[in-house]
């Protein structure tokens, strides 16, 4: 009787808990909206106007301040609405305490979350950067590398984000609840409704250091082929430490 | 090592949520291949022990071993061996019967084949279908299969056939007694007596968290007291003595003027000639054997129907724990 090996669930699980995953957030049609659709709106809204005035080394208005702040768009919808809200029904489905008693664990569900929201991710960017250069001629960024650093980090933080609004949401309507509210909040402040500008200056020096508006002047530096404020870098930074922490301290499977 | 023929071998589980004890110093010793009917009412603590038994609680006190394996320590291990249907088991409700299927057949190391799988809970035409969807049988059915999909070797059916029309209730009894000639233990949770008499091997009867009786189905019917009941309405007083001193009755109470007489052997017949013979005029006589439900009355001084769990209580989304914790 104590012959019996762990057996761990192997890749042909991984894979099939990921194309599982897949379908679910593709069959969840709603779901895919905010994170594609609404960047593409705030783009073509804002790409006309924005794409005949130069900033600097030849990139316009539409490349320096849009296009960083829709691909900014699609990371913190995805991370801080999509992801928890998926979370959170996981935990109250009782799905994952039916996968408890199977040989499979929770961390198959996150990574898989995780793959799913980076691929839902990487669509949403491609799909407005495409739309971005065939209909409105956007140039790629000076400082391409560190745009695509910026991007990474400032996805990671928006998970850790997302992981803090799943740990402390009590039910998966009050997960969208917060997550929405938590994303136009950080938006606002980051200048999402009309440029940080208009807003206060100690708002908007607060703005700056909260993860949308510091992945927003980021991205926006490497555009223009400035150098990245480090003040941006750590406010992103912070926040994914502060996320990792209070998910681990606070986030329960059931 | 001792104990090893055991299948499932707990001792002196206790449980406690908040102010409520759900499970108070229950010992189980299940062999392998046996069919172990868990009975009670709502609240008794039978899916608190059968959670500890998976290893989804610790127990405040005592140990569980599954197979030899203790069920929380030896959890990862245990998971390929045991094959669990939850009482409040959700799915991907987004996910089809078929995707499910192969999903959790992944998790084991030699699955079932889905196809048959499927085919053998009657799901066939619904493998496209969405666990959303299903009709609450056919959910009941999948989440089965999913139980058993791992090859399992013991397996744990919270209310099996709860919610299942009497056809596919009887479709589940013969897949259990598949499993049991296959050599599987089963844990099997139930407060329907006519599931637990036709397949359990043994009971043990769970009353406010303690085991009240253990014994096989027609051993606890032996505990009601009596064999065989008949009861009658009668028109007037019945003479003094005249179904007393019958051999084969044991009890007569009479209620007004409805009579109630226990005993064993021919009974009615000889009820019927003594009343005939004396010229009593009686009316709705009825012969019964004594069932689990007389045991459980016999043995709790209630009975076990009273409170039946129905699909409104199962939907409610509060987990037994919470229910059973609450009352």
């Amino acid at each position: 009787m104590t012959d019996i090996a762990v057996h761990r669930p192997g890749l042909r699980s991984w894979a099939a808990m990921l194309t599982c995953e897949l379908k679910m957030v593709v069959r969840d049609t709603a779901g895919l909206i905010v994170p594609i659709g609404l960047p593409m709106l705030i783009l073509v809204m804002n790409a006309s106007a924005a794409g005949d005035e130069v900033v600097a080394n030849g990139r316009t208005a539409l490349d320096v301040h849009v296009l960083p702040l829709v691909f900014t768009m699609v990371v913190a919808t995805t991370g801080i609405v999509n992801m928890p809200s998926f979370l959170a029904y996981y935990r109250r489905s009782g799905i994952l305490r039916r996968l408890a008693v199977t040989p499979a664990s929770p961390a198959m569900v996150l990574v898989a979350q995780v793959t799913v929201g980076v691929l839902q991710t990487g669509l949403g960017i491609a799909a407005a950067w495409l739309l971005a250069m065939v209909a409105f001629g956007a140039k790629p960024p000076v400082n391409a590398g560190a745009a695509i650093g910026v991007l990474a980090l400032s996805t990671a933080t928006m998970y850790a984000v997302g992981m803090i609004v799943a740990a402390l949401a009590p039910t998966p309507n009050s997960a969208v609840a917060i997550g929405l509210a938590l994303f136009f909040a950080l938006g606002a402040l980051g200048g999402m409704f009309g440029g940080r500008g208009s807003l206060p200056d100690v708002v908007a020096s607060v703005g700056a250091w909260l993860p949308f508006g510091a992945s927003v002047q980021a991205m926006s530096a490497t555009w223009v082929g400035a150098p990245v404020p480090p003040a941006h870098l750590i406010g992103l930074a912070v926040s994914l430490l502060l996320g990792g922490v209070v998910a681990a301290a606070c986030f329960r499977w059931d | 090592m001792p104990g090893t023929s055991l299948a499932v071998e707990a001792d002196g589980l206790h449980k406690r949520y908040r102010s409520k004890v759900a499970v108070d110093e229950v010992s189980l010793a299940i062999p392998t291949g046996e069919i172990f009917g868990i009975l009670g009412r709502n609240g008794a603590g039978k899916t608190t022990t059968v959670e500890l038994v998976a290893g989804l609680r610790r127990p405040d006190r005592g140990t569980v071993r599954v197979l030899g394996l203790d069920a929380r320590r030896d959890r990862a291990r245990l998971r390929q061996l045991l094959g669990v249907q939850l009482q409040e088991s959700h799915l991907h409700a987004a996910l089809t019967v078929a995707e499910l299927v192969h999903l959790y057949g992944t998790f084991y190391r030699d699955p079932l084949d889905s196809g048959e799988l499927i085919e053998s809970v009657g799901l066939t035409g619904s493998r496209d279908v969405r666990f959303q969807n299903l009709s609450g049988g056919q959910q009941q059915r999948l989440s089965i299969a999913l139980a058993l999909v791992g090859r399992p070797r013991v397996v744990i059916l919270d209310e099996l056939t709860t919610g299942l029309d009497p056809q596919a209730r009887r479709q589940m009894w013969s897949t259990v007694e598949r499993l049991r000639d296959g050599g599987v233990t089963v844990l099997l949770v139930s407060h329907a007596m006519e599931e637990v008499e036709r397949l359990c091997d043994r009971v043990a009867l769970l009353d406010a968290g303690r085991v009240v009786a253990l014994d096989s189905p027609s051993g606890l019917v032996r505990r009601a007291g009596f064999a065989q009941r008949v009861t009658f309405l009668a028109a007037e007083p019945l003479p003094e003595g005249l179904l007393e001193g019958l051999d084969e009755v044991e009890r007569v109470r009479a209620d007004g003027g409805r009579v109630v007489v226990e005993g064993r052997g021919d009974l009615l017949q000889a009820v019927s000639v003594a009343l005939v013979r004396a010229g009593v005029v009686v009316t709705e006589t009825r012969g019964e054997r004594a069932t689990l439900d007389d045991a459980f009355v016999a043995l709790t001084g209630r009975r076990l129907d009273t409170d039946r769990h129905d699909d409104g209580l199962r939907d409610e989304g509060r987990h037994d724990d919470e229910k059973e914790a609450l009352r």
